[in-house]
């Protein structure tokens, strides 16, 4: 899967989690929690991303991110990682 | 009336809420919490002119379920679920009792929600049951109590899935009362309780004890099989580290 395409499924997630939000309206520079989501959104948001993505990733490594662009490419990278 | 962090507030006309206000422990289960809650109840249970019940959390969390330590520690076998005496003492509550859950209800403090007679929920909150997400079955009455706010399919789903799902999931899905925004919930609870406080208290003990007869009598034969599936669940070589990473431990 190509950078782009894991930032639509992060995005449909988190719109699914957040009341109201759109993808237009993300700004990947933001932190989950910016842009409404609280901690059990967060912990849905991700899991469904990675069962879609197929990986795994220790909550250990995730609790460092700060905002979607870093999601994204843990994310990215990890599937890349995996399909080498 | 206050000890620790559960306390019994006295309101207007025989409501009393049964407040759970442990900030540092997030609501979660753990030993000290677990005893505070079961004194509050069992204190509530002999007020004498109390007419409903409502059960409080915290604005963003309800309970947590069981704490990290206590999971390990009935993992291990080191510890007894003491925490099972919890749904029994709020079905054996002598009048109704309304669970306020504004903030999130997981695990043990969901299926604490659906001991009650009335459930509220949040609807940018989440409750699930979320047991199998640590890889063990369900505990504390979960298997049964969920069927008393929704059909057997959803309650697998449920059950199975172990996914904490928002309450406006449970709009129009389910049968819990109410689905609100969460600054409603607990005025909501307030009316609903002001209304069956009207009432007279030997009526309201009488309907009491025969509307949760069915699940008095369901939280014992599940008691049976939950703690057979527990033995057995958590004696899985890889439960403590499942259980780790899901509380963000080790």
């Amino acid at each position: 899967m190509t950078r782009d395409e894991i930032m639509v499924v992060v995005k449909k997630h988190l719109c699914e989690a957040v009341e109201g939000l759109t993808p237009e309206a993300i700004d990947p520079a933001k932190s989950m929690k910016d842009l409404g989501a609280n901690s059990l959104d967060i912990v849905e948001i991700v899991s469904s991303s990675m069962r879609e993505i197929k990986v795994k990733i220790p909550r250990s490594e995730l609790a460092k991110l700060t905002n979607l662009d870093a999601l994204v490419d843990l994310l990215h990278t990890t599937a890349a990682g995996k399909s080498a | 009336m206050t000890a620790a962090n559960v306390s019994l507030i006295r309101h207007d006309d025989g409501v009393v809420e049964l407040a759970m206000r442990d900030e540092a422990g997030r609501n979660a289960m753990s030993e000290p919490f677990v005893h505070a809650l079961s004194a509050r109840l069992k204190e509530a249970a002999l007020i004498g002119d109390a007419k409903c019940f409502v059960l409080t959390g915290l604005p963003d969390i309800f309970s947590s379920g069981a704490s990290f330590d206590m999971l390990v520690g009935l993992s291990k076998g080191e510890l007894e679920p003491t925490d099972i005496v919890l749904p029994k003492l709020v079905l054996d509550l002598p009048v109704p009792v309304i669970a306020a859950m504004g903030g999130h209800a997981v695990g043990g403090g969901f299926a604490l929600g659906l001991c009650a007679d009335v459930v509220l929920m949040a609807r940018g909150s989440r409750y699930g049951a979320t047991f199998m997400g640590m890889g063990f079955t369900p505990g504390m009455g979960a298997t049964e109590l969920l069927l008393h706010v929704m059909p057997p399919s959803l309650a697998s789903e449920l059950l199975f899935t172990g996914e904490a799902k928002k309450g406006s999931w449970y709009e129009g899905r389910t049968g819990v009362n109410a689905v609100v925004p969460r600054a409603e919930v607990e005025g909501r609870a307030m009316q609903l309780a002001a209304r069956i406080a009207e009432k007279p208290r030997a009526s309201l003990e009488m309907l009491k004890r025969t509307l949760s007869l069915p699940r008095r009598q369901a939280f014992e034969r599940t008691y049976t099989m939950e703690t057979l599936m527990h033995r057995v669940s958590f004696a899985q070589g890889d439960l403590v580290a499942r259980i780790a990473a899901v509380h963000d431990e080790g």
